[in-house]
């Protein structure tokens, strides 16, 4: 038993290598294989690595959602992103949602590794009628180490 | 009795294949694409960020591995020892997900379709579990490609 599964688990590590030690040291790389943006109505979270969103912003295909607290937010962001925060989402969701069409593809992110504000501001979205929800599980740190645009007071 | 010893051997053969198509099964779509599975490990919320990659990244060679020891029957009750310890596993976890109130899909086979709910997983695997038990009881080991 015990040789299998050291097998199993040896394979796996040495067939994801790339993936794991760009996932370890918080850069997912260009090469990263993305999920795609499905047409389909089906009402699930969907992660995507840092490629797939640098698309989305550059083509500016998603409006891009800061989870995190708003004054974390002010300190710096994702270029063009609008915060969101988890802990004001009763408040400001109504806004949001005159603002913004069901029908919009939506990139979440929080503040990175462990952080599941994005998650859940992104499962409250999907209850509300929001189709085309993306994780970014990078978040802020990942986008900021790519040298990718910020803005905000410690861009 | 020969023909109960018969049935008890083909019902065995299409218990430990059935078996072992579905973890290959489950395997062969998490391993295409491990950043999708990593999400929804996730989203059960128990590990820290690296830890869901790293699960994803092995948990489905692990299936995969010991769906095709079932299939071709070589090392099947230590793969279905594995398979068993597995589906407790995720039993455990899936029933945390309920207690937490975690309205999530299970990850189990396709990764970002249609939402299964927490309970109907807990009685595949359920399912599983029992056809693993099953083989662990009565399977003897044999050659490779045996009935």
């Amino acid at each position: 038993m015990t040789v299998i599964v050291l097998l199993a688990v040896t394979i796996g590590i040495i067939w994801n290598y790339r993936l794991l030690r760009d996932v370890y040291t918080g850069k997912l790389s260009e090469g990263t294989p993305a999920p795609k943006i499905s047409a389909s109505p089906a009402a699930v979270l969907i992660p995507a690595g840092l490629a797939q969103v640098k698309e989305l912003h550059d083509k500016k295909e998603a409006v891009f959602i800061d989870a995190r607290e708003s004054s974390v937010y002010s300190r710096g962001h994702i270029q063009g992103a609008t915060s969101l925060p988890l802990a004001a989402l009763d408040s400001d969701l109504q806004a949001f949602m005159e603002k913004v069409p069901y029908e919009t593809n939506l990139v979440i992110y929080c503040s990175g590794y462990g952080c599941h504000d994005s998650k859940d501001v992104g499962n409250r979205l999907l209850q509300k009628g929001f189709r085309q929800i993306l994780i970014f599980d990078g978040g802020y740190p990942e986008w900021k180490d790519a040298g990718l645009p910020i803005e905000g007071a410690n861009q | 009795m020969r023909i109960r010893k018969n049935a008890q051997r083909y019902f065995l053969l299409t218990l430990r294949v059935g078996l072992g198509l579905v973890f290959v099964y489950a395997g062969f779509l998490k391993v295409r694409d491990p950043i999708a599975f990593a999400g929804s490990v996730a989203a059960y919320k128990l590990l820290p960020y690296f830890f869901n990659y790293l699960v994803a990244a092995t948990i489905p060679w692990v299936e995969l591995i010991c769906g095709t020891l079932l299939i071709i029957g070589y090392r099947v009750r230590a793969s279905a020892g594995i398979v068993a310890t597995m589906n407790i596993l995720f039993i455990a976890l899936l029933a945390s997900t309920i207690m937490r109130g975690l309205d999530i899909d299970c990850g189990c086979f396709r990764q970002g379709g249609e939402k299964t709910s927490a309970w109907i997983a807990i009685l595949r695997d359920i399912l599983f579990l029992s056809a693993a038990l099953i083989l662990i009881a009565e399977q003897k080991e044999r050659k490779f490609f045996s009935l």
